[in-house]
């Protein structure tokens, strides 16, 4: 029973606002919508790093597509006068979750790290974090998924294959954050260097418009970034408190 | 007027009868999960080995002659698998040292074919799990820990559980940092 009593009170401790102040790293992404073109590249390379399964037309068609990150399309105005808005839509990591709460089995909960984390095997596919998520950005695996030969070849070994009735989402490419931590701590050194994890998608974004970093670091691009004053948060009003920053686009151009 | 109860316990006797069955079987669930889980649990360990392609002795290497693990399993300090040494260290070795044992031309056939040699993977954890044996390694975790006294062992077999109450209670015990996270250990 005190190991049920300890994950209280860490979960507890975690879902304080600014918990994360007196631990090592708070995980934030920032995302320049100025520099997004939509290309999704980022959406590509998710694909790849993380197993995800290509659901195929009439999965997508009902609505069970797998893509941790997507870009969303924003049309305003009428033709001819219309403008184009890209938004890249990945889980937000809040440190408020809602997702969090509802799961009966605590799946779901937020680390140490400001990770919103998700474990599979402890998963029993209820589905109410997905209901319960105002961003819509977790998925449901209703099939179990096959890769065909040579594909499989192609799975990356440090990210395991989800079964079917589990859920999953984003988890900021954890298995390059371990990485990263585990070449600090063979360095001797405390902390990881801002700009040393990169996500997929961060990696591949050819306008770098994605940056990931710690936010407890004061002096990393994603801290800058944040006090830009273009910041914003995705569905503020829903005090969710996001780790995920948009820089918001301006100019005549601005979806 | 007189008011009756029966009409509300008509109504409510289907959802009675779900919650009575439910209570059943949450009872039964608790017993069925105390009761069984420890036995599943033992059958698991110790295990009888799997046949391997070559009757190799962990007793005679690491027990008789007292051959340090690292020193053929030297990805076990290096990366996140222990990995199993290449042909050509056990060959290395075995073109010198009793060369003429119909085990050893064994391996020496597969040296001269230039083949690995098929092991049986004994200790197998889940998809799941998140294990690095270069972060135990080097934090000092004794190998038979884990794979139990290998160096007295002719057929290698699970001797200890390697389930996650045995990681969690090592890591409680070590005081090992955020061990308890469930990103520690899962991925």
């Amino acid at each position: 029973m005190s190991f049920i009593n300890d994950f209280l009170a860490s979960w507890r401790e975690y879902r304080r606002p600014g918990y994360y102040e007196k631990f090592d790293y708070a995980w934030t992404m920032s995302i320049d919508l100025d520099r997004c073109t939509g290309c999704e590249a980022c959406v590509t390379a998710c694909q790849a790093e993380n197993n995800l399964p290509i659901v195929g037309e009439d999965e997508f068609a009902k609505g069970r597509e797998m893509q941790w990150i997507r870009i969303e399309r924003y049309w305003e105005g009428e033709y001819p006068n219309v403008k184009l808005g890209f938004i890249p839509m990945l889980c937000q990591h809040c440190d408020a979750a809602p997702c969090e709460t509802v799961c009966p089995v605590s799946a779901t909960y937020h680390n140490q790290d400001g990770l919103n984390a998700q474990i599979y095997n402890r998963c029993i596919g209820t589905r109410s974090c997905a209901v319960y998520c105002p961003y819509e950005v977790r998925y449901f695996n209703y099939n179990n998924h096959h890769w065909d030969a040579p594909l499989d070849e192609q799975l990356n070994p440090d990210v395991s294959v989800r079964e079917k009735g589990v859920m999953e989402k984003c988890t900021f490419c954890i298995q390059r954050i371990r990485q990263a931590k585990d070449q600090a701590k063979d360095d001797g050194r405390r902390r990881v260097r801002d700009g040393e994890v990169q996500p997929a998608c961060v990696q591949t974004c050819p306008a770098e418009a994605l940056v990931f970093g710690d936010r407890n670091d004061a002096e990393s691009q994603v801290s800058q970034s944040m006090n830009h004053p273009r910041a914003y948060h995705v569905l503020e009003e829903l005090n969710t408190d996001p780790s995920v920053v948009y820089l918001k686009k301006v100019g005549s151009n601005a979806g | 007027m007189a008011i009756s109860i029966v009409p509300t316990l008509r109504v409510l006797k289907p959802a009675a009868l779900i919650v009575g069955v439910a209570f059943v079987g949450l009872i039964f669930g608790y017993w069925a999960n105390a009761a069984f889980t420890t036995g599943s649990y033992n059958t698991l360990y110790p295990a009888p080995g799997p046949e391997q392609p070559i009757n190799f002795s962990h007793r005679v290497h690491a027990g008789d002659y007292q051959i340090e693990c690292l020193y053929c399993h030297t990805e076990a300090r290096r990366s996140t698998s222990a990995g199993v040494p290449a042909v050509s260290k056990c060959a290395g070795c075995h073109q010198l040292v009793v060369p003429e044992r119909p085990q050893i031309r064994m391996v020496l056939e597969y040296w001269e074919n230039q083949e690995p040699i098929p092991w049986v993977k004994v200790h197998d954890l889940p998809d799941f799990v998140y294990f690095s044996h270069k972060r135990h390694v080097l934090a000092g975790v004794e190998c038979q820990t884990c794979h139990g006294p290998v160096e007295t062992m002719d057929v290698v077999s699970r001797m200890a559980p390697n389930q996650m109450g045995q990681c969690l209670t090592c890591h409680k015990e070590h005081q090992v940092e955020f061990g308890l996270d469930c990103l520690t250990c899962h991925k």
